[in-house]
């Protein structure tokens, strides 16, 4: 756990002091603000060998293993660039044997991080899929990808999945303070379980607010600030993906990144230039704005559309009230600790 | 005599159709979508409209992106998340779910994840995401089918229809009693299956096509019902809806591909 106060980095900084060689890595976003910034910069940084844990691999998923970042993946779902005609990194990795992939759905991926989550070592999923090939054919996990046990209550047999802790989460949240207490809304999919389940993490977000709106909106922190090693504040960090209340889904950016996504030369040309080609986050905006002008970026700015103010309000803050008497006895301070003396209850 | 109609379309309303008011549905992106949007309008606007993202009781006001598209709707009733709307499901409380097919069998088992070998695929499809549990949990399936392809064995397993047909599915004791597809449409059709042998047979066919066009695609001796039906032509206030809502859905993938990219390089030359 970084110190307390000393969490405000640099992507650079938070990635090379938190994310090793054979990590357990997974993206907390969910399809939707995927943390791109922070993906880049695990990019930049050639790490290796990681076992990359993601609930739904779009662009970040093929960008991380295009880039050979990747030994092992555990998905539900994987992206195609261009329908049938098209590929992906996924699917060359395969077949070259580069990668190994572990496939669940939905609902098994989402609760080995709530069994990680909450500390327990397995945990009950929907026993429907028993009969279906993603309990048949297994790979890196083997016996343990699924393990059918007795229920003790009712004597039924229950599927059962094996609890995860990635080493470390990466993840991007609209807002967050200092201290790290992240602040995300909108299709909250499994981002909580994510980071919670994982031993380290790292928060990148939109905005650094002060910790006062944190405490007015308890309701939208998603990951408490004892639990956070690296705060870093990224405008655009999920760009190409969206942020609610921030900005659109940049159907030109994604647009490029498809195009090019179907071939690995191609992908290998986006990544030099947008990845490997910008230091940082802020570089790869410029270079946008640069190449193709700020109309794209601005025509998907978000337009406000508030959430209704929830009172934390209430009637007072002291045992003492306006006249200066305790709330419950009537008494000011000076007749109550004339009372304590009379009592008996004072000591010198 | 209503306006002329896209094939896209006759499709998206006859998926609507499935959409009953008062029920709890889960969209799928795509064709789903557009139809949840064009049934709250028009056929069922009591309808709860969920994604699996946690996302419950949306009004749509574009077509989604993807299943976790908040920016498609001003706001939401409930903000759950993912792990409750499937264990919600798993507690019987989803009337009707829609997934999409790579490849299907006569009895409605779904492959979404792999052509050719699982370990070293010829194409790797997405994969499962919640179409396994949907399928399980859901009271009903309905499967759009715009790609894809019908065959006699899955190469790949991902999603449980009615297994080997017959009672096989309640058999097996991991299913709710009466869940499983009930409706599979493609660009040419509409199935349903038997009650009895859970085998799918041709129940509606859209104008145009005859049902030679569906046997062409079809490798076992498909069923034909003794009372087929063609798909009715669409009104004008749901042609309207449709074209209003989600012009790509009304053009077609290709289409509006092709005229994306189009302005796309106008953008890029400018």
């Amino acid at each position: 756990m970084a110190e307390r106060n000393g969490k405000v980095v640099s992507a650079k900084e938070a990635i090379s002091r938190n994310v090793h060689d054979g990590d357990h890595l997974i993206i907390g976003n969910y399809t939707v603000g995927s943390c791109a910034a922070l993906v880049y910069e695990v990019i930049r940084q050639s790490r290796k060998k990681l076992t990359l844990y993601s609930q739904s691999g779009i662009f970040d998923v093929e960008a991380l293993v295009g880039s050979g970042c990747i030994d092992r993946l555990v998905t539900t779902y994987c992206l195609r660039a261009g329908g049938r005609k098209g590929g992906s990194a996924v699917e060359r990795a395969l077949n070259a044997g580069t990668l190994e992939l572990e496939d669940y759905t939905n609902f098994q991926y989402n609760a080995r991080l709530m069994a990680g989550m909450h500390g327990f070592s397995y945990i009950q999923v929907l026993e429907g899929a028993m009969v279906t090939d993603l309990f048949h054919k297994r790979s890196f996990m083997g016996e343990d990808k699924y393990r059918v046990i007795k229920c003790p209550y009712t004597g039924k047999n229950q599927l059962t999945v094996p609890a995860a802790n990635p080493d470390v989460c990466i993840v991007h949240v609209q807002r967050a303070d200092k201290f790290g207490n992240a602040q995300y809304w909108g299709a909250l999919g499994s981002v909580a379980a994510a980071a919670l389940a994982s031993k380290r993490i790292i928060v990148s977000c939109e905005e650094i607010v002060e910790h006062d709106v944190i405490q007015s909106s308890p309701h939208l922190t998603l990951i408490p600030a004892y639990r956070v090693d690296a705060v870093v504040e990224i405008p655009w960090g999920a760009n190409p993906t969206e942020v609610l209340g921030y900005y659109n889904m940049d159907q030109f950016m994604y647009g490029l990144f498809m195009a090019a996504d179907g071939t690995a030369d191609g992908l290998k040309a986006w990544l030099d230039e947008w990845v490997y080609g910008c230091p940082n986050h802020e570089a790869y905006i410029n270079h946008y704005i640069q190449k193709f002008g700020s109309k794209c970026l601005d025509g998907i700015r978000a337009k406000a559309f508030y959430s209704a103010p929830a009172n934390y309000g209430s009637a007072f803050t002291s045992r003492w009230d306006t006249e200066g008497r305790e709330r419950n006895m009537g008494l000011t301070l000076d007749e109550f600790e004339l009372t304590l003396k009379q009592r008996g209850k004072l000591y010198e | 005599m209503s306006k002329p109609y896209t094939l896209q379309e006759l499709l998206v309303i006859a998926v609507a159709k499935e959409i009953h008011d008062f029920e709890n549905v889960i969209l799928g992106v795509g064709l789903p979508t557009t139809a949840g949007a064009l049934a709250k309008a028009l056929y069922a606007p009591h309808a709860t409209l969920m994604m699996e993202s946690g996302i419950i009781d949306f009004e749509p006001l574009l077509p989604l992106n993807h299943i976790a598209d908040a920016h498609s709707c001003r706001g939401f009733s409930y903000a759950t998340d993912l792990f409750s709307a499937f264990t919600m499901t798993y507690r019987g409380f989803v009337d009707v779910c829609f997934l999409g097919v790579g490849q299907v069998d006569r009895y409605g088992n779904l492959n979404t994840t792999a052509i050719g070998d699982y370990y070293k695929p010829t194409m790797r499809l997405p994969g499962s995401g919640g179409a396994a549990d949907f399928i399980s949990y859901a009271k009903r399936t309905v499967l759009t089918m715009l790609g894809g392809s019908f065959v006699n064995k899955l190469d790949y397993f991902t999603s449980p229809g009615y297994l080997e047909g017959g009672d096989s599915r309640k058999k097996s004791g991991l299913f709710p009693e009466g869940s499983g597809p009930t409706m599979l449409l493609n660009t040419k059709g509409i199935f349903r299956f038997d009650p009895v042998t859970k085998e799918m047979y041709l129940a509606q066919i859209h104008p145009r096509v005859t049902v030679d066009d569906v046997r062409k695609d079809i490798p076992w001796d498909l069923k034909v019902a003794d009372d087929l039906s063609e798909t009715p032509h669409p009104t004008d206030e749901e042609i309207d809806f449709i074209r209003c809502f989600a012009p790509a859905m009304s053009a077609g993938r290709e289409l509006a591909m092709e005229l994306t990219m189009a302005n796309l390089m106008k953008q890029l030359k400018s």
